[in-house]
């Protein structure tokens, strides 16, 4: 049979944000594959040189929707070692709390991506119902669901009460059991086990071969965790394991994941009843003297990357971002290599792609008369519902 | 200093190392002697996994800087080129994850790699003549009017 060439996206059903995948296919069968990316590239890196510290704190937030922490955490991270400041303990263990926090709601958030990809959306429903217990936590503690502001240069802007920590240990018991529950689905649930066992091969030479990170590598039993082998914020003193398997397919990046939330849940309960009292941030100066940094953690979907080089003012010279996701493609193409064109949904999703971000307020521009305006999403809500009842539409 | 470090700082001695601070290293090197170098990675400390690479505009050249991990070391080779001559050895063949991060090198500042496989566009527009955005002399092209 004659070889095809089949595009996917950048605008498909089952792509969740765009990208394109160029599949060369022979019958049912993924001979190559080629990532083109770039669809919601934002020149931020380049935005940066020309904003203040202060003002990045907030861009580099909105690089990504889900893991917007890891990279705000990156960028205090690099500052404050230019500046040689050591922020106070009892930051550095709320910036672990909601690390953690975040790969919690990732993960959760994760499994319900899997589970629809391969037609199993009761799983969806389930946990993110659940992950909405984390979100609750997020919004209580810092007032927002995303992007949570809780950075700044030298600490962190808002302290935990009492209650904070007591509701944070409640919330934990109630993952726990419901975690469990999906460890058991995981491992015993025929839907998953026919979808995902010895799919998106990733043999341990190849995820080192070709550098991937995070979950995806862990998956390939190669043991490696920048929270352990380089660790920040409180890490050192926060006790926990690394998970991998060796089973190298899609499932063994479900059971890496679903088991992780555990070691989260461990974390977070050492860190609500080890909090240090004292101070929460330290006051630093608004310049940055010349000099570099690199910072790196382990975001849910892996390593993500920064490097900071400061030249004495206020912005930064040149600041360079490397997400977890652009560090796994190339092992992605290797996955895909020789699978069924059906597996390709749930063999891309397995890596946990993350290529865009949200955000809740919209700035609209009504053309050259009016300046921009700032909608909240209420009032979003009912331009739409207007919008189309005046052109024939009922709501 | 870890078992690691000693090993690195022993492997690389007579190169131009400076240590930053812990776990953080940057080697020196002209660009001629990348490949020498990188294969030094490569082949006595084993190293595999490629971090990213950073370029940046410094006014008179274009820096390159390498990242490297080994157990939570990040090593980074620093090499410079003339903008003039923006070339550059790839490192591909030897450190295969590094295909995307000097495609990105191309499309932003305009860093050729020598020897690179597949050298398209990775994140700019396919029909992009705006010039290198990463440039320090670079102007955003000019608005169209509505």
């Amino acid at each position: 049979m004659e070889k095809v060439k089949l595009p996917i996206g950048p605008q498909h059903p089952a792509l969740k944000e765009p990208e394109n995948f160029t599949i060369t296919l022979d019958g049912e069968r993924v001979i190559d594959v080629d990532i083109r990316i770039g669809y919601t590239h934002r020149g931020i890196e380049k935005l940066m040189e020309s904003r203040t510290y202060t003002q990045n704190l907030y861009l580099v937030e909105r690089i990504c929707g889900i893991c917007s922490y890891a990279h705000v955490v990156n960028f205090t991270q690099n500052v404050e070692e230019v500046l040689g400041i050591q922020i106070p303990k009892r930051a550095e263990y709320i910036r672990t709390l909601f690390l953690e926090l975040e790969r919690l709601h990732s993960h959760f958030l994760w499994l319900g991506v899997a589970g629809h990809e391969i037609g199993f959306d009761t799983l969806f429903m389930y946990t993110w119902q659940d992950r909405e217990i984390v979100q609750d936590l997020l919004e209580m503690i810092s007032g927002n669901r995303v992007n949570y502001a809780m950075n700044t240069i030298g600490g962190v802007r808002r302290d935990l009460s009492e209650e904070h920590r007591k509701k944070v240990l409640e919330g934990m018991d109630y993952l726990e059991k419901r975690a469990g529950y999906y460890k058991e689905v995981a491992i015993n649930e025929k839907t998953i086990l026919a979808r995902a066992e010895n799919v998106g091969i990733l043999k341990p030479k190849d995820a080192l071969k070709l550098s991937a990170v995070g979950p995806t590598v862990r998956a390939s039993g190669i043991t490696v965790d920048i929270r352990r082998d380089d660790p920040y914020a409180s890490y050192i003193e926060t006790p926990f394991e690394v998970i991998t398997t060796d089973t190298c397919d899609v499932l063994g990046r479900v059971v890496v994941r679903v088991l992780e939330i555990f070691e989260s849940i461990k974390i977070i309960r050492y860190l609500m009843e080890h909090l240090p009292s004292g101070e929460i941030v330290v006051k630093v100066s608004r310049k940055v003297q010349d000099g570099e940094s690199i910072s790196h953690t382990e975001a849910p979907r892996g390593e993500d990357f920064h490097y900071l080089r400061s030249n004495g003012t206020e912005k930064p010279e040149r600041y360079k971002v490397r997400t977890p996701t652009l560090a796994n493609l190339p092992a992605v193409v290797e996955m895909l290599k020789g699978t069924y064109l059906a597996d390709v949904p749930i063999i891309v999703a397995a890596i946990d792609p993350c290529m865009g971000c949200m955000d809740r307020v919209l700035l609209l521009k009504h053309g050259k008369e009016k300046p921009g305006e700032i909608i909240d999403g209420d009032r979003l809500r009912k331009y739409g519902i207007k919008w189309y009842a005046e052109r024939g539409w009922k709501s | 200093m870890t078992t690691t470090e000693e090993l690195i700082l022993q492997i690389l001695e007579g190169l131009p190392v400076q240590v930053k601070r812990n776990r953080r290293i940057f080697i020196s090197v002209p660009r001629n002697d990348l490949i020498k170098t990188v294969n030094i990675l490569s082949n006595e400390l084993n190293i595999q996994h490629l971090s990213t690479i950073t370029a940046r505009d410094t006014g008179s050249e274009l820096e390159i800087l390498y990242h490297f991990l080994l157990n939570g070391v990040v090593i980074t080779i620093r090499t410079t080129c003339p903008k003039e001559d923006p070339t550059i050895d790839t490192i591909v063949d030897i450190f295969p994850g590094a295909v995307l991060y000097e495609r990105e090198l191309n499309d932003i500042l305009g860093i050729v790699p020598k020897g690179h496989p597949d050298l398209k566009r990775l994140i700019l527009p396919d029909d992009w003549v705006g010039g290198y955005p990463l440039r320090k002399d670079w102007k955003p092209p000019q608005e169209s009017e509505e």
